[in-house]
């Protein structure tokens, strides 16, 4: 299994970043932080951009170790050697070059031309949908035609490696929804690994399989996406959360919902557009329920609007200011749920206690 | 050249050094105007301000010092003249050294400009797609800065065709050597023969005038480019 090892430092007057990790080479991997966090600054030292680095960075193949940087052995591999692609927030595309030009721009210099068989320019240009702006100028794109152009010109580079830094931030709603899809279809495709930086958690559940956290130029997290949120919501670092990935059951179109399958349970979410026509059942969607948005009641409501109700188990109670934060565990998934004080006391809520936790079809979401 | 009419060998000594100077300036002018775009350190204020130093100078303050330098007496001249066997000052090297100390703020000021301009956006973005440094230049910078690159050339070569006083203290007055136009015109006044200093002077009024025009001619659609860009970068990110 291919992996990225860093061991760098980068020493700026105001901003310190020192990372020590491996990270597996596989699917997408969330590099999530605030700003100031140093999530650019990380990318930037992948992608040969940040001359300051010191230490070492490795890419491990199945057959050999690439070292692109090693500060001590005085070895810096210029970006344009690293065959690692970057879409950067702004497009940054070249305004003199039409829009077929600039996809043949990256496809021109492509360094692996011995390692696989080359990538159709005809599929690339279909999949992120740019058959029709081929002779375009740039300046007639809108942003979310220029950032698919963007994509599909690192794409046709052929890079072992794609950088992303917050591709989706300049797009409006509708945009960034068509993005997603597009990235994930992309990374299933083309099984490029990708590393997505993010301020947005929401995106990033949406798409990753890992997820790195940065605070301050460091590490703090680095696991399973749902994991690590899951850890950042008991450690009080986020908006508490739960974070799924569920398989869809089926559309019940003339309700507007869609069912997902949660062991012998079933969820019931608002129907996506973008998911229906995913076609296919057994298509996993990722969602995210608000821990506030859960309610919990200690007999199974049957006479309630509320579509979603699950029984389970409380496995943690954590008092938090005038709040209480409770796992309850349905069907294996752990699910956080956010009650008063007052409320818990009222219900004589205690650990290994059964209960039904309650919430709507719209506290299911999803940014698709 | 004994039959060509005196000013026209100062015509062709002007065009040849002002061609030639133009050429030197492209060459040396494009690489310090990057390392000034690209330098962040103090010490580029001085750099830029010794660039700029003909702009205020008198020529002739420039033409004393490198009439000195120039003179088998001080190391420059004294090298030149036992690797190539003739005098530096008063040759036709000379003034064409000359002309590319005193136009070299014509040249690296508006291609400085353009640089920084340009950015290091695209540049990141061209490496990323595997585009060595040379390569970068001449696929993503010279393009987009084209209009530039011809606005140094024609400024370099305007200014050097106009200059007077740095070829009159370090050239003096050779024929087909270091007499050019404007020294030719400073004769014709002298020996009150305007007729003569008016066909000078209409002529490089109006052949500076064409070229000037030319210049903004071929500036005009490329400068619209960016701020187009722009607009859209704003729409979208408002």
């Amino acid at each position: 299994m291919a992996d990225l090892s860093i061991n760098v430092r980068v020493e700026h007057d105001d901003f310190h970043l020192s990372i020590n990790e491996k990270i597996s080479l596989t699917g997408i991997t969330g590099v999530f932080g605030h700003s100031g966090s140093g999530k650019s600054t990380l990318l930037k030292v992948i992608a040969g951009l940040e001359k300051h680095a010191q230490g070492k960075l490795v890419i491990n193949d199945l057959l050999e170790s690439d070292i692109l940087l090693d500060s001590e052995a005085k070895i810096f591999i210029a970006s344009q050697q690293r065959n690692i692609g970057l879409v950067f927030q702004n497009s940054r595309l070249f305004p003199h070059l039409s829009v077929e030009e600039n996809l043949r721009y990256g496809q021109k210099r492509k360094k692996n031309i011995e390692r696989n068989k080359p990538l159709d320019f005809t599929e690339i240009v279909a999949l992120t949908k740019l058959d029709n702006l081929l002779s375009k100028s740039v300046a007639q794109l809108s942003g979310g035609e220029q950032q698919r152009v963007a994509l599909a010109r690192a794409l046709l580079a052929e890079p072992r490696l794609l950088l992303l830094d917050e591709p989706l931030s300049a797009l409006d709603d509708k945009n960034k929804s068509l993005m997603l899809t597009l990235l994930a279809k992309v990374q299933k495709q083309l099984n490029l690994p990708m590393l997505y930086v993010s301020h947005s958690l929401a995106e990033i559940q949406q798409l990753a399989n890992n997820l790195l956290v940065l605070s301050s130029g460091k590490v703090t997290h680095y696991g399973d996406i749902h994991q690590v949120i899951h850890q950042l919501t008991t450690n009080n670092e986020i908006l508490h959360q739960t974070s799924l990935s569920l398989t869809v059951k089926e559309h019940l179109a003339e309700y507007g919902l869609t069912s997902l399958a949660l062991g012998d349970q079933q969820i019931l979410m608002s129907l996506n557009q973008q998911i229906e026509s995913d076609a296919n059942t057994n298509t996993n969607v990722r969602c995210i329920i608000a821990a506030s948005d859960i309610s919990v009641t200690l007999h199974e409501p049957s006479e309630s609007s509320i579509v979603n109700h699950l029984q389970g188990t409380i496995t943690s109670f954590e008092p938090c200011q005038s709040q209480v934060l409770l796992t309850v565990n349905c069907s294996g998934q752990d699910f956080f749920v956010n009650i008063t004080a007052w409320s818990a006391q009222r219900l004589s809520l205690i650990v290994d206690q059964k209960v039904f936790i309650q919430f709507k079809a719209n506290s299911v979401r999803t940014l698709r | 050249m004994n039959s060509t009419h005196p000013d026209i060998l100062a015509l062709i000594t002007t065009l040849k050094m002002a061609g030639i100077t133009t050429i030197i300036l492209m060459l040396i002018g494009t690489p310090l105007a990057w390392f000034l775009a690209k330098m962040k350190s103090r010490g580029k204020v001085f750099i830029e301000a010794l660039v700029a130093l003909p702009l205020v100078l008198p020529p002739t303050v420039l033409g004393f010092y490198l009439l000195l330098l120039f003179s088998p007496q001080y190391l420059p001249g004294q090298i030149w003249q036992e690797t190539t066997g003739q005098q530096l000052a008063f040759s036709f090297s000379a003034i064409v050294i000359g002309s590319v100390l005193y136009s070299l703020p014509f040249v690296v000021q508006p291609l400085q400009k353009a640089f920084e301009q340009l950015g290091d956006d695209l540049l990141e973005a061209a490496a990323m797609l595997g585009a060595s440094a040379f390569d970068r230049f001449f696929t993503i910078v010279l393009p987009i800065t084209k209009a530039s690159f011809i606005t140094a050339a024609s400024l370099g070569f305007a200014h050097t065709v106009g200059e007077f006083g740095v070829v009159l203290m370090i050239g003096g007055n050779i024929p087909g050597e270091t007499r050019v136009l404007s020294i030719a015109l400073f004769d014709h006044v002298e020996a009150f023969d305007y007729a003569q200093a008016h066909i000078i002077s209409i002529s490089l009024v109006v052949s500076s005038l064409v070229l000037l025009s030319l210049i903004y001619l071929l500036n005009r659609p490329n400068k619209s480019r960016p701020t187009k860009k722009n607009q859209t970068k704003s729409k979208r990110l408002s």
